[in-house]
């Protein structure tokens, strides 16, 4: 490692650009979050210095924060049961494979559909479970079940299990390229000492292939939790939080507070709360930061 | 890792099974591109009826067979045509849905390449020449800068969101490309300098020792050493930024107040949303095309995706 301190000059010049993008685009919008969530500011308008009064009003006035909670903690639930159990079993089936020319080719088809652009993925689910002549429907009505057949996402009493299931089987290209990796990394020494020991099967799955691809269980784990704490754009997409609050999530308020009833600063102070939330998980897994730099070098 | 016969042809089966499953929205999306709104209605398990009478026609051409193919005229009742006629109707009417998509659709996508171009460009060229800088030299503030960049990966974007916007409203750069790049290579820029980082350090540092000997400056080591050096990771990193650009939907949504500048997720929502969507086959023939441009891509670059979405994982 080269230790040249002559040339510091020039080094703080070519950084410049980036810290300066930085400072502007990342930092600034940090604090303004913060101090704009101490203000009653709508466009157009005067701010107004508030105090706490925003998170006030939003703890314990605002009719959406308890099923908004509690759809986000049943989306993001499911989420990571879906991507801890779908995408593994996949992907250790595929390393099961002996020969390695079908690994890569199962890896492929698994991946492809990232290249729809996400959104059109959603539209495209919206289309198939659609109340009038989507793919759902039209197969219950087929097999003589169209006494079950509705507006899964208009009806209130399915719409967030409709949500929640949009992307069936969730056997994501993402998930399964980490899983795949850190199966693909467990020691032949390993599996050879199990294969002595007669350790086969669904038992050599749960005591020796789980707990060897633990930090990538965790990393997917990690990432579906926050994924799930601020994400809204599916619901945005599949609904707009409707019906009623059925599938209100945080976020949504959040974007729906800014960008349609114009209360910035209200805006702001959930989204320094969600903060808060994330922020909290990310102490707890402070580690994951290595694991996940550990992560770099798997192909 | 010895595996018998029979319980390869199972995982198989399961394999086969889930990727089908996996398929089926795009296998949904592909056929509707084809099909008229009246077979949306009347028939909605089947394949696109133009294609059918497109190989009806050519069949019965092979066989000799000269019965006249009855079509619709406009009154709807079933007339008589030649058989060049019916195939250019029927054709007509199977890209009737592509075309009216791609008229469309078609300034998203001119607005998402600049903006993914743009993007792409200044993410590699920051994201590098910080990178080569933070591992190769050690001055004062060398931690502190380091601290500085990784700091910003604890705040999340629904922090940002609303202070973003209002930033690039007071900054007048609503309905711009600049509303795009700006914040996308700031946010882009911290993936592409771990990435590039780690690789640098890897290279031997006698490569810069007898370059500086020779009396080469930073440009020239960056351009004649650490660049072409750098290919593979490069790649890596231009296909997770193409693919997150590309993706990006709700930020292009917002600031595109007055929907000039949409690229084609925005886009595509706003398709969805209006008049347009009454036709199934123009929206799931946008849906389609919008996704050629990184099928293409990952054909061409299939290894890169796969080693960038793995590495990806670095990026929350």
């Amino acid at each position: 490692m080269s230790v040249r301190l002559q040339s510091s000059w020039s080094c703080y010049g070519i950084v410049l650009p980036s810290l300066l993008l930085l400072t502007g685009f990342v930092y600034v919008p940090v604090l303004w979050a913060f101090v704009s969530s101490l203000y009653a500011f709508e466009i157009g308008a005067a701010s107004r210095f508030v105090g706490l009064a925003n998170f006030r009003e939003y703890l314990s006035v605002d009719p959406t924060v308890l099923p908004s909670m509690a759809n986000m903690l049943v989306l993001t639930l499911l989420a990571v049961i879906m991507r801890l159990t779908f995408p593994l079993v996949v992907a250790r089936l595929i390393y099961a494979l002996p020969q390695e020319r079908w690994r890569y080719i199962y890896r492929i088809i698994f991946l492809v559909p990232i290249v729809v652009p996400g959104v059109a993925v959603q539209l495209i689910w919206a289309g198939m479970i659609y109340s009038d002549f989507g793919m759902l429907n039209e197969l219950l009505r087929g097999l003589g079940l169209s006494h079950w057949a509705h507006g899964w996402l208009s009806d209130p009493d399915t719409a967030l299990a409709a949500v929640a299931l949009v992307g069936f089987p969730f056997v994501g290209g993402f998930e399964v390229l980490i899983y795949y990796a850190g199966f693909s990394a467990i020691p032949d020494s390993v599996n050879e000492a199990a294969a002595l020991d007669a350790c086969t099967g669904l038992q050599k799955f749960f005591r020796i292939d789980i707990p060897m691809v633990l930090s990538q269980l965790k990393l997917i784990l990690i990432l579906t939790l926050i994924g799930g704490i601020q994400g809204f754009e599916n619901v945005f997409i599949l609904t707009r939080g409707g019906p009623g609050f059925e599938t209100t999530v945080p976020g949504l308020w959040m974007y729906f507070n800014a960008f349609s009833f114009q209360r910035m600063g209200y805006a702001c102070a959930i989204g320094v709360l969600l903060f808060v939330i994330i922020f909290g998980l990310t102490l707890l897994n402070m580690k994951y930061f290595k694991s996940s730099e550990e992560l770099q070098g798997v192909r | 890792m010895k595996t018998g016969q029979k319980k390869v042809w199972w995982i198989h089966a399961v394999l086969i099974l889930f990727s089908l499953l996996t398929l089926l929205p795009f296998a949904f999306m592909v056929n509707n591109v084809f099909r008229s709104n009246a077979e949306f209605y009347h028939a909605f398990f089947s394949f696109p009826g133009a294609f059918k009478q497109v190989a009806t026609i050519t069949g019965r051409a092979l066989v000799g067979d000269d019965t006249p193919v009855l079509m619709a005229d406009e009154e709807g009742d079933l007339v008589p045509v030649s058989k060049g006629d019916a195939l250019g109707r029927s054709l007509d009417q199977a890209t009737r849905g592509p075309r009216l998509a791609w008229k469309v659709i078609r300034p998203y996508m001119l607005n998402t390449l600049i903006v993914t171009l743009l993007t792409v460009t200044g993410v590699l060229l920051l994201g590098s020449a910080t990178a080569y800088i933070l591992s190769r030299y050690r001055f004062t503030g060398h931690r502190a800068l380091f601290l500085f960049i990784i700091s910003t990966m604890m705040f999340p974007g629904v922090l940002t969101l609303v202070p973003s916007f209002l930033l690039v409203k007071w900054l007048g750069l609503l309905n711009t490309y600049w509303a795009m790049v700006l914040p996308y290579i700031a946010g882009g820029q911290v993936f592409a300098i771990f990435v590039f980082r780690s690789y640098f350090e890897g290279l031997p540092e006698d490569l810069f020792e007898s370059a500086r000997i020779d009396g080469a400056g930073h440009v020239q080591i960056y351009w004649q050493i650490v660049l072409p050096l750098s290919l593979p990771v490069l790649s890596v990193v231009a296909v997770m930024n193409i693919l997150g650009t590309w993706n990006n939907f709700l930020w292009p949504f917002i600031t595109n107040t007055e929907g000039s500048h949409h690229v084609i997720s925005s886009g595509l929502f706003v398709l969805a949303t209006t008049a347009h969507a009454s036709n199934f086959s123009t929206l799931y023939a946008a849906y389609a095309i919008s996704s050629i441009p990184l099928l293409v891509l990952f054909i061409y670059a299939t290894r890169p995706f796969i080693r960038g979405v793995t590495s990806g994982a670095f990026k929350a």
